[in-house]
């Protein structure tokens, strides 16, 4: 009976059936041995970062740079393409995508001219050759990665609602490529991102944003979000930030670093706007999450979150309690300490976005322990971090307290940026003359203007203060003049001279403050 | 140095849309005009009436004030700068030093926008090799398995490729039950469970 020898048939192909155990056991390793070696293999071109010959034959493009064979092999992939052959076609879409995915100078304007993107997009169609589809999709999405004009290009051949539909492919690669797309013609501009979201991207990709979507699709998912929060002039519409945010957030819990990156970005350039902007990001309670990720040791992540409380503490008051009530300062002083300047720079610049709000704030500043570390940095930063760290200083003296002021001295801050007034940067100079005034009205309040004028010529700032009389920009040496003249002048023997100058001419002659001033 | 907002439809207003006092506002959209007009045209110049949206900028010339004003119904264009004592419209101009004073004194800083870091559009490199399903070949059988990765692979033999390589088991069981099926059967064995007395009686293997 046929079903007999059917299932005879089945049988010998059972594991132990009628096989000598020796050739089993044989059978067994070489088993074991093809299996580690496919891994290896696998795990050395990852790492290699190299395609190896396969079973793709070598094309002409392998042999580079030759503008001839370029373009030869571009008008051999014309004649593929425009054909009817399927076999054909595909070959030509993937000897392009080849050509525009190789390392050096891909020609992607030589493509563009050959005229092939109307057949890409043409391809991006055939629902019934995935394998054309996801070449023709490999290769718009590099030609979309160029200048804004190579973009320009995809997107006037009709790519968009192509590549928006190819988001609901059963095909997950090419559902894959075509999130990736779609993510290069949002980064172009706000322009290409408006237009995008017009067509109905955000609810498509929304749509794949599943839990079994594996973590490669998720990342380039994520990536092409950020895109679509991202440029201003103008921001995207609130519309749109509001379908997008609560998948974002979601993001934002993910184990993997590179989504979490991605999706703090989308969150740095959300907040990176009027308060109104601020405010719809703090509504969906994102905060202790941002603090947290502060923490992580991937400078990928630790980045955009700060970016991202740094935009936050730059907007009101109460945003500012939110971060701080979220837990921000005790993330900080480890920040101000991280082996990164970037990153001290941008914890610096946020500490002098709180320090310039109410003595509340300030006060917090000090009891969550920032004052030593800030000193840290005025005393050795790099410089754009000490930058940050003098309007830090200045805010704070000009919105603290007396005694807060007197606490903020106290910690070294008044002589770390008295050695800065050296500084080239005429603005920094202005910012810490600014300073000095403030601490002298605070000490005038306490009746020890003296004593300040001790400490500062003890350092060595009034050598400093007095040699910026000269500096060539005005509002510099105005500053620096009004300080002398109202704290440090004298009466008797050493009479200061001091020039004033007014509006019709110079006037020299001793100035009106005589105070007597007992060492 | 003073921010522009954009016109943005759906952005909640903070700023107070110009209540009642600021409309009685006459000014001229442009200062010079105006007096030409009044020597002109007094009757057309009292019906026509400007109204001002907002104080942008600030500055002294020859000591007197000048405030920079956005006219409603005009665009950035139409900005003028007009003398202070020409103007009589207080909450705006005092909602103009407000913000100069957070802006300068002590005030908060927006981030330089410098380098934002990341790459606003990407190019797929040819490093990624098409590998396996990908590759568009048919498979021929699975010789092995592992789920070392985390997840259940087979070993896939081509059809016309002397390269094996991996594939999901998922997208195996999907694309090519039967050859899944054969897979298994080829390593189904039978387990008989010995009785009392044969466990006795077993050699060891």
């Amino acid at each position: 009976m046929p079903t007999e020898n059917l299932s005879d048939k089945r049988m010998s192909k059972f594991k132990n059936k009628g096989k000598e155990p020796m050739k089993m056991r044989d059978r067994r390793i070489a088993e074991c041995v093809e299996l580690r070696k496919a891994h290896k293999v696998e795990s050395i071109m990852k790492k290699r970062n190299i395609s190896s010959v396969g079973d793709e034959p070598l094309s002409p493009a392998d042999n580079t740079d030759n503008k001839q064979v370029i373009s030869e092999t571009i008008q051999e992939i014309v004649a593929n393409v425009n054909g009817d052959c399927p076999e054909k076609q595909r070959q030509g879409c993937q000897a392009a995508r080849k050509l525009l995915s190789r390392e050096r100078n891909p020609p992607l304007k030589e493509i563009i001219e050959a005229g092939l993107l109307t057949r890409f997009v043409e391809f991006l169609g055939r629902n019934d050759d995935p394998t054309l589809q996801f070449e023709a999709a490999w290769s718009l999405t590099n030609v979309a990665s160029g200048t804004s004009w190579h973009t320009q290009q995809v997107v006037e051949h009709g790519a968009v609602p192509a590549f928006i539909a190819l988001l609901a492919s059963p095909m997950l690669n090419i559902s894959e490529q075509a999130v990736w797309a779609l993510g290069n013609i949002a980064g172009d501009g706000p322009s290409y991102r408006d237009g995008l979201i017009d067509c109905g991207v955000i609810p498509a990709l929304l749509a794949r944003l599943t839990p079994d979507a594996p973590v490669g699709y998720l990342r380039n998912l994520t990536w092409t979000l950020s895109n679509l929060c991202r440029n201003k002039n103008p921001f995207p519409r609130f519309s749109a930030v509001q379908q997008m945010l609560p998948s974002i957030i979601q993001l934002l819990h993910h184990s993997d670093k590179s989504i979490l990156s991605d999706a703090c970005w989308a969150v740095s350039y959300l907040t990176d706007g009027p308060n109104e902007r601020i405010d719809v990001v703090i509504k969906t309670g994102i905060l202790p999450r941002l603090v947290e990720l502060l923490g992580f040791e991937e400078l990928t992540v630790v980045t955009p979150a700060l970016r991202s409380i740094g935009n936050i503490v730059s907007g009101s008051d109460l945003q500012t309690q939110a971060a701080i009530d979220a837990g921000v300062l005790s993330a900080l002083p480890q920040l101000m300490r991280h082996p990164k300047s970037s990153v001290q720079k941008e914890a610096a610049w946020a500490v002098s976005n709180i320090a310039a709000g109410p003595c509340q704030q300030i006060q917090q500043l000090i009891t969550c322990g920032l004052l030593a570390p800030l000193v840290d940095l005025l005393r050795n930063g790099d410089f754009k971090t000490q930058r940050e760290a003098v309007w830090a200083v200045t805010n704070y003296t000009s919105g603290g307290t007396v005694d807060q002021v007197v606490h903020l001295v106290k910690c070294g801050a008044l002589e770390a940026i008295l050695n800065l007034l050296q500084a080239k940067d005429t603005k920094t100079v202005l910012v810490i003359l600014d300073a000095i005034n403030n601490i002298f009205l605070a000490a005038e309040k306490l009746g020890e203007v003296d004593k300040l004028c001790l400490l500062v010529e003890e350092v060595g700032g009034l050598d400093r203060i007095e040699f910026l009389q000269n500096h060539e920009n005005n509002a510099v040496y105005r500053a620096a003049q009004a300080l002398i003249e109202k704290y440090f002048s004298e009466d008797g023997d050493d009479q200061c001279l001091t020039t004033e100058a007014t509006d019709s001419n110079f006037v020299f002659g001793a100035s009106d403050l005589q105070k007597r001033f007992d060492f | 140095m003073s921010q522009m907002s954009e016109p943005s439809a759906d952005a909640a207003v903070t700023e107070a849309p110009a209540p009642v006092s600021q409309s009685e506002t006459k000014q001229s959209p442009a200062g010079k005009k105006l007096n030409k007009k009044k020597v002109e045209e007094v009757v057309e110049e009292e019906e026509e009436e400007y109204v001002v949206e907002k104080v942008l900028d600030r500055r002294v010339v020859k000591g007197r004030v000048e405030y920079l004003l956005k006219w409603k119904g005009f665009t950035d264009v139409d900005n003028t700068w007009e003398p202070e004592e020409n103007l009589d419209c207080p909450d705006l101009i005092a909602e103009f030093l407000q913000s100069q004073k957070t802006a300068e004194s002590g005030g908060k800083r927006r981030a330089e926008s410098d380098g934002d870091g990341k790459e606003t559009k990407k190019r797929k490199d040819e490093p990624e090799k098409l590998r396996g399903f990908a590759r568009g070949l048919d498979p021929e059988r699975i010789i092995g398995a592992t789920d070392s990765s985390g997840e259940l692979m087979f070993l896939m033999k081509w059809k016309n490729s002397d390269e094996a390589d991996l594939v999901p088991a998922k997208e195996a069981n999907a694309k090519c039950p039967q050859v899944v099926i054969s897979f298994y059967e080829e390593r189904l064995t039978w387990h008989s469970y010995p009785t009392e007395e044969e466990e006795k009686k077993d050699d060891k293997h």
